[in-house]
């Protein structure tokens, strides 16, 4: 199995039951931020490697059924849910759902978890990342 | 980042080719628009000092081969792109290079066919990756179902929104999307649904089109005569840094960002939300239109709701939004959108916008948001 952004997020390690996504840490500004930095945006001041979540809380959604301004359709897929995930450590990640808008209210607590997104050339799995509600 | 400018800048001419989906090319669009701006203004193709082409979806010559067209007169022809807000940018650089003293009289052209354009995302990958799933439709999406949390704001405020600009582009020959009945709430929410709370209906009619400015010194605005449109102030900001920071996948910056623009403009006119009388924006989606309401200081946070309610940003209220359709209605090919704002904005301000004229207007903004991170807020005032 093989992340589809290996700059964005880390697969499960061993004990884990969750992926992790790959960010960064100002020390002077005490800000973190995702995807990484090259040095702190408001301060200028180097940053840390850090990793972030994998647990936050819904702060907005979508449910995307046709995208380009209704010019394509998903078809049989039915389209998916896109939303902002606020993480403890204040950052603010835009990512797809799992499930249908049913499923969620802003203010729930949503989980980071892997969706298989097919195989790379040599038949290995891909996997990107999504938001689960945490029941 | 708000002095004034070094010296004077008006609008002498304006010239669009019609919002729509008949598959002209985008260059000969841009010709058409062109030469009516020039013939608008009164001058000839020689007198105009610099071109900036404004265009997303050319190649990289584009700019510079289209303008063969218009004529070999030597002049520097520069490409500008900043997304949705690409013919704003083209407008702007070419308000500066009459205000810095570069030229007397500056160009700005846009054209483009939104329907031969990449989406967003990138290439090559499409589906896979955690780049590829934001779209504009979704984005905005989101600020309004965060709206409805937060302020309640309806489905229905979002549907008369975008009545109101589906009605107001009936007026406009100009416009993309032009009906022949008026446009309801109820029509508006029984269209398809695009990305929740969105419908087709809200959402930008994206086609082709093009449209062209016209800038000068004094000097040459009253050689040539015609009704004094000054462009009294011109802002372009990109993102600062705001709690809950989105980096990855945000269409466009935090809100802030229009709210800083706007306090830019107003204080390089000298001017207020008070003062102005009509005002065009990047209403790709009503939620947009709705916040860009308090943004701009036209009404408090969270009173946008009873501001459409009142129809007070209607043809016809207090202060209308988006007279010829806006991006909802009028069009959004990309490159000429912004520019079409001044095109609408310079017909009101001289009084010549026929049935959607806004009774004595003599300000008006135009506020165009770019994917990436763009905001451009310019204020024109006759005179």
């Amino acid at each position: 199995m093989l992340p589809t952004d290996p700059h964005l997020f880390r697969l499960p390690a061993e004990g884990e039951d969750r992926p992790r996504l790959l960010g960064s840490y100002a020390p002077e500004s005490d800000l973190h931020f995702w995807p990484r930095r090259k040095r702190c945006p408001v301060t200028r001041t180097p940053v840390q490697d850090v990793e972030l979540g994998p647990v936050g809380t819904l702060y907005a959604w979508t449910f995307l059924h046709v995208p380009r301004m209704g010019k394509v359709s998903f078809g049989d897929t039915g389209g998916y849910a896109v939303g902002q995930v606020d993480l403890p450590e204040g950052v603010r990640v835009q990512a797809p759902l799992m499930g249908s808008q049913q499923d969620w209210s802003i203010g729930d607590e949503m989980g980071l978890t892997l969706f298989p997104v097919g195989t790379d050339d040599d038949g290995q799995e891909l996997v990107t990342f999504r938001f689960e509600v945490v029941r | 980042m708000t002095s004034k400018m070094a010296r004077r800048v008006f609008v002498v001419g304006v010239g669009m080719h019609p919002f729509g989906n008949e598959g002209i090319p985008a260059t000969d669009m841009g010709y058409v628009a062109g030469v009516a701006a020039l013939d608008d203004a009164g001058i000839d193709f020689p007198e105009v000092g610099a071109l900036y082409n404004g265009y997303i979806g050319g190649g990289m010559m584009t700019g510079v081969h289209m303008a063969k067209d218009l004529g070999l007169t030597g002049l520097p022809v520069t490409h500008v792109e900043n997304a949705s807000a690409t013919g704003s940018s083209a407008f702007g650089e070419a308000v500066h290079a009459v205000a810095g003293g570069r030229v007397d009289v500056a160009m700005a052209l846009g054209f483009d066919d939104m329907n031969r354009m990449a989406g967003l995302g990138r290439s090559g990958r499409s589906g896979l990756g955690a780049e590829d799933v934001m779209l504009p439709a979704a984005f905005f999406a989101m600020w309004a179902t965060r709206r409805m949390h937060e302020v309640g704001t309806s489905v229905e405020t979002f549907a008369a929104i975008a009545a109101k600009n589906w009605n107001h582009a009936r007026e406009n020959p100009m416009a993309q999307r032009r009906v022949d009945h008026e446009m309801t709430v109820e029509e508006v929410l029984a269209s398809t649904m695009i990305s929740y709370p969105h419908t087709s209906k809200m959402a930008c009619a994206a086609g082709g089109g093009a449209a062209g400015a016209i800038v000068a010194s004094e000097d040459v605005a009253r050689r040539l005569g015609g009704p004094m449109i000054e462009v009294v102030a011109s802002q372009q900001r990109s993102e600062t840094y705001t709690e809950g920071h989105v980096f990855l996948g945000a269409v466009i910056g935090p809100s802030q960002m229009t709210r800083d623009t706007a306090a830019d403009a107003y204080e390089q006119a000298g001017l207020g939300p008070r003062d102005l009388d009509m005002v065009q924006v990047h209403d790709a989606f009503p939620v947009e239109e709705l916040v860009y309401y308090e943004l701009l200081g036209i009404c408090g946070d969270g009173e946008g709701d009873k501001l459409v309610a009142s129809g007070e940003t209607s043809l016809g209220g207090r202060i209308p939004f988006s007279t010829d359709g806006g991006l909802t209605a009028r069009g959004h090919p990309g490159g000429p959108t912004g520019l079409a704002q001044i095109h609408e904005t310079v017909l009101q301000l001289r009084g010549g916008a026929g049935p959607r004229q806004v009774e004595g207007a003599r300000t008006g903004l135009c506020h165009m948001a770019g994917a990436g991170s763009v905001c451009v807020v310019h204020i024109l005032q006759r005179a």
